[in-house]
Order: structure tokens, then C-alpha cells, then sequence
């Protein structure tokens, strides 16, 4: 009896935790939402306003063409597609060679990777602009292209965890059926590796969707991403922040993000952050 | 090894296994290894090396980057950078934001991990709320925070104004420090997932069987959970380290000014080291100062990778990371 009060008491005061952090962790997209829906005076009255007296939805309507906010979307979207497919093959094709193939050197390119998955690389982004510059990169995506066949330090490590663990039966019986390793990587490694290949898609997808420097360092205002576009477009003749289509358009922005968060959640809590850095 | 032992326990008696046939000389084909590693290693020496040695040459020099004229000035420029108050400045800031960020993302991130880490009603929704602000982009972070923390509409001011405060100026200086600050913790949840999933590692019977012998709960969290974490949790600190060193997009994101002069109006709080190397670059175009200051950022973060590998590689990295190994063991 006594006990069971104890437990409860405590699961009560757990709640009530868990359910302020709750309300703080959600309130700034809950302001940002509630922004999205206020009419132009509603913005600076004093005292500011919770709720919109009637939510303004053509808000949405509006910062879709305020900015050419679909054009920058598709953008956006070419650009984290190619940049998360490219990734992703390329860094299950090198994650296969650490899994599974030796070579002299092994050792050293092996350790070479994992210190560079500590290297910041806003280090190197700078001068890697430069040369950029130097060769007429600019404007192009031709950057990320050459990024993506590279492959992530990051990704190459997860994947390599993951072929690790596959059973040596598996190419064996390849090997003997004269099978190449470049067949045994497409025809039994690929198909096997679907959950870290969502995951690592989701994760380079995301990144690059929601990356600022490197598309605004090598990018024109036509060809640049939405992520860049929405810190600079929304402003009115005077160079002031338009709160409301701001909001509604980040909103949308943030969308496609959350979405995917929402449907490959499993992946995110459990596949990567386990498999990756314990 | 522990892979060998599983293949031999799981092939059927009997079956002939050439493993020192054709498999044998095919795996061991460097060949084969460099056609697979080859394209990293490409990336690797072109997009790593060659612009870090790229700006060491800068380093070296004078030039602006456009000028053809320029001359060589040796470490003239690495001189500076430990002569150059705003230098010097800048990274006190970023010190005092990584003591800021780290140490408290790193404990929330546990303290939070360690709430969730038990059965009960809504557990998944609680997870999924305070890992969702992690997620969004810093672009939308940024332009969410400037929405709140705004002068004339923001909420920060509304509920000040609703107790009848004056408004604050929140992302000028003395304030937008602590607007930032408060927007990398508002993304612990990061921190919180991977304390999460170590804390399933930390063995259910010993947490038992020391409560069993009387052991209260904050007691078992610092004498077992705490110790069996504590590889994961130097991992986070190093990173946090790393990651606040080159802290930068956001302080960018929350100048008043947008675009390509947003550099140069950072708020004074917020200008840290990486703020002061694109200032350098790209507003003052020191090309070859600037270039030196990030090869210091570089050898300062080679440094502190160096002590880790030195003290936990093994805890770090491989405390239990091959998935084949940790079946079998």
C-alpha cells in the first residue's frame, strides 16, 4: 500500500516533468505555427497576441509566391536527392572494402577514416570554396556531385559496422559460384542492407536540405537552395522580416523534414544511433 | 575470429570449406581493396589534403585572393594571430560557449535519457517531442528564434510585456549570446538519443541485484550506470568540444543582416573564431591571415582527436561497435 503510493507519487511527479519539457521543447515551432496564421496587425500589438483572431491560411498561399518558393523547393530537392543517392552508394560501395576485402594499408586508411569523421569540415569548406572558384565550380553542382562520390566518413563507418556483422557464408558460396566481389556487393549485400540505406538516404537528405553554408557560398541567387533563400526573402521594401509569410514559410520548409522524421523514426531512435556510435 | 567460429558452428558437417581456396586469394587481392576504398581515398586526398594544403600555402602569404601581387611573408601571419586582440577575443567567446553548451547539453541529454529509459504510458510521444528540435534544420532554428526573440512581436517580449516588463532587445548584444545559447540546447535531444541507447547496454540484473542489497537509486546511477556511460559521455564532450570550436552558422543566421553581409553585422557576443576566419576571408579578404587562422582551428582540433585517440579509442570506438563481436561475446 504504502509502496504502491511511493510509486505512484513518483510516476506523478515524472509526468508533470516530462510534460513541462514537453511544452518547452515544442513551443517554439507551436509560436512559429501560431505566427504562420496572424493577419499583418496582428503581429506588433501590444501586448502581443497568443492566438490569431481568425487564422489566416492564404498566409500559406502567400509565401508560396512572396519568394519563387517552389522553384527554390525544387532546387532543394535535386540537390539533397542527388547528394543523399551518390553519398549512400558510394559509402556502402568503400564501406564494403573495410568490411570485407584487406589489403596492405588497410589498417592506415581505416584509422585515417575515423579521425576524419572528428574533422569539422567548415575547415576545409572555406578553402575547398577557393578552389572551386579557381576551376569554375561555382554556380554548379558539380561540388556535391563530387562530394557524394566521395562518400561520408560518417556513413562509410555505419555501413562497415553493418556488413561486419553479415555472415562469411553468404559471399562464400558466391565466390565459388566465380561470383566478383563487385556482383557480390549488388546482388547480396545491397538488398540486405535496406535499413542503414533508408537511414543514411534520410540522414544525407535532411542535412542537405537543411544546409546553409555551402550552398550560399557556391550558389547564385538562381540556382540556390530554399534553405538559403528563406534566411534572405522574406523581407519587405524597407529590408524588414515579413513575420507571418517568414513563419508560414518556414513552416513549410521545415515540413518535408518532419515527415520524414516521422515516418523513419525507428531508423533515427534505434538503427543509427545505435549502430553508429556506441 | 569470433566470425570464423560462428561460420564453422553454422555450416552443416560434412560440407567442404576451401577457406584457404579461391575465396582466400580473391579477399586478400589489394587490387580489389583499392578499386572499393579507392574513391574515398580520392575524395579524401582531393577535397581534404589538397585544401588544407591549399590554405597552408596561403597561410604563408599576403594575398588577397584576387591581386596577382602578393609575396611571400613566412609566419608573419601566424605571428599576428596570437597578436590580434579581436583573435584573441573571438576565442574567449567561443570558450565561454562551449562551457555554456556542452556541460549542460551533455547532463539535459542524460537527465532526459534517464527519464525515458523506463515503461510507461506515452514514453514514445515524450521521445518523439524532444528529439523533433534536433532534427529541424538550423536554418528553420534560427529563423524560429528570431520569430520569438523579436523586439516588437516576438513572444519573449510578450510574456515580459504581460508582467509588466519593458521589451529587451534580444538579439543585440548584451542578449543575443544567450538566444543562441538557448537554441543548440533546444536541439539536446541529439544529445538525449544517444544516451538513450546506451543506457540500454547498462545490465538490467546488476541495477536489480543492487537494489536487492538496499543500493537507492541515485546511488546505483552513480556507481553503475554513470561508470558503464562514461565512454559514450567523453564521446559527446569531444564532439560538443569540436562542434562549438566552429560554431558559426548560427551566429550568422542571427545577425540582424541577411546574406553576404551578415558577417559583418554579428553581434559582438556572438562573434567566435569561425565568425572572425570568415570575416577575414570574406569581408576584409586577408586571404592569407585568415588561412592562418584556420590552420590554427585545424592543429587545435588534430590535437585534441590525438589526446582522444591516446586515451579512449578503444572505449570510444570499439567499446562493444562490431555487431559480430557483440553476439558472440
Amino acid at each position: 500500500m504504502n509502496v504502491d503510493f511511493a510509486r505512484r507519487a513518483r510516476m506523478t511527479a515524472l509526468y508533470i516533468a516530462l510534460i513541462t519539457l514537453a511544452v518547452i521543447f515544442s513551443g517554439p515551432l507551436g509560436w512559429l505555427i501560431l505566427t504562420s496564421l496572424k493577419a499583418p496587425n496582428e503581429l506588433s500589438v501590444f501586448p502581443i497576441q497568443l492566438f490569431p483572431e481568425t487564422p489566416q491560411w492564404h498566409n500559406y498561399l502567400d509565401a508560396l509566391t512572396y519568394i519563387d518558393f517552389l522553384g527554390y523547393a525544387r532546387n532543394s530537392l535535386i540537390l539533397a536527392t542527388l547528394s543523399s543517392v551518390l553519398t549512400t552508394i558510394s559509402s556502402a560501395w568503400m564501406a564494403y572494402g573495410f568490411a570485407r576485402l584487406s589489403a596492405p594499408g588497410k589498417k592506415f586508411w581505416f584509422g585515417l577514416l575515423i579521425s576524419t569523421m572528428m574533422m569539422p569540415g567548415i575547415i576545409t569548406l572555406i578553402p575547398t570554396y577557393l578552389m572551386f572558384a579557381k576551376l569554375g565550380f561555382v554556380d554548379t553542382y558539380i561540388p556535391w556531385i563530387l562530394w557524394g562520390l566521395s562518400g561520408a566518413a560518417y556513413m562509410i563507418f555505419l555501413f562497415r559496422q553493418f556488413f561486419s556483422g553479415m555472415p562469411k557464408e553468404l559471399e562464400e558460396a558466391a565466390v565459388l559460384d566465380g561470383c566478383g566481389h563487385v556482383r557480390i556487393f549488388w546482388k547480396i549485400f545491397i538488398p540486405q542492407s535496406w535499413p542503414v540505406l533508408a537511414a543514411c538516404m534520410v540522414l544525407t537528405f535532411t542535412a542537405s536540405w537543411g544546409d546553409f553554408i555551402a550552398p550560399s557560398l557556391l550558389l547564385s541567387d538562381e540556382t540556390t537552395t530554399l534553405a538559403v533563400k528563406m534566411t534572405a526573402g522574406y523581407v519587405n521594401e524597407k529590408g524588414f522580416p515579413v513575420q507571418n509569410l517568414l513563419a508560414a514559410g518556414s513552416t513549410m520548409f521545415i515540413l518535408p523534414v518532419l515527415l520524414l522524421f516521422l515516418f523513419f523514426q525507428r531508423f533515427f531512435v534505434q538503427g543509427f544511433s545505435t549502430s553508429g556510435l556506441k | 575470429m569470433t566470425a570464423t567460429l560462428t561460420a564453422s558452428r553454422e555450416t552443416p558437417p560434412g560440407t567442404a570449406r576451401p577457406r584457404r581456396g579461391k575465396r582466400g586469394r580473391a579477399g586478400t587481392r589489394p587490387r580489389t581493396f583499392y578499386l572499393f576504398v579507392g574513391p574515398w581515398i580520392a575524395g579524401f586526398v582531393l577535397l581534404t589534403l589538397f585544401p588544407l594544403g591549399y590554405a597552408f600555402w596561403m597561410s604563408l602569404t599576403n594575398t588577397d585572393g584576387l591581386s596577382p601581387h602578393w609575396s611571400y611573408v613566412g609566419m608573419d601571419n601566424y605571428v599576428r594571430v596570437f597578436q590580434d586582440g579581436q583573435t584573441l577575443a573571438s576565442l574567449g567567446r567561443t570558450g565561454i560557449f562551449m562551457l555554456a553548451t556542452v556541460p549542460t547539453g551533455v547532463a539535459a541529454g542524460l537527465l532526459m535519457a534517464v527519464m525515458l529509459n523506463r515503461d510507461f504510458k506515452g514514453r514514445a510521444l515524450f521521445r518523439a517531442l524532444f528529439y523533433l528540435p534536433a532534427v529541424v534544420p538550423g536554418v528553420a532554428a534560427a529563423l524560429t528564434f528570431k520569430i520569438i526573440f523579436d523586439k516588437n512581436a516576438g513572444a519573449a517580449n510578450a510574456a515580459i510585456g504581460a508582467v509588466g516588463g519593458e521589451p529587451i532587445s534580444w538579439l543585440a548584444d548584451p542578449w543575443v549570446r544567450s538566444v543562441l545559447i538557448l537554441m543548440m540546447l533546444w536541439g539536446v535531444g541529439g544529445s538525449m538519443i544517444v544516451s538513450l541507447a546506451a543506457l540500454q547496454d547498462v545490465p538490467k540484473e546488476l541495477l536489480e541485484a543492487a537494489r536487492v542489497d538496499g543500493a537507492g537509486p541515485v546511488y546505483s546511477f552513480f556507481k553503475i550506470t554513470l561508470p558503464i556511460l562514461s565512454p559514450i559521455i567523453f564521446f559527446q564532450v569531444v564532439t560538443g568540444v569540436i562542434g562549438s570550436l566552429q560554431v558559426f552558422v548560427p551566429s550568422l543566421l542571427l545577425a540582424p543582416v541577411n546574406g553576404a553581409a551578415a558577417v559583418t553585422a554579428v553581434p559582438e557576443g556572438n562573434y567566435f573564431f569561425m565568425v572572425h576566419v570568415y570575416a577575414e576571408y570574406f569581408a576584409k579578404s586577408h586571404f592569407g591571415y585568415a588561412s592562418a587562422l584556420l590552420w590554427v582551428l585545424f592543429l587545435f582540433v588534430l590535437l585534441i582527436t590525438g589526446i582522444v585517440f591516446k586515451i579512449g579509442n578503444r572505449a570510444v570506438f570499439y567499446g562493444g561497435v562490431d555487431p559480430s563481436e557483440r553476439k558472440e561475446g
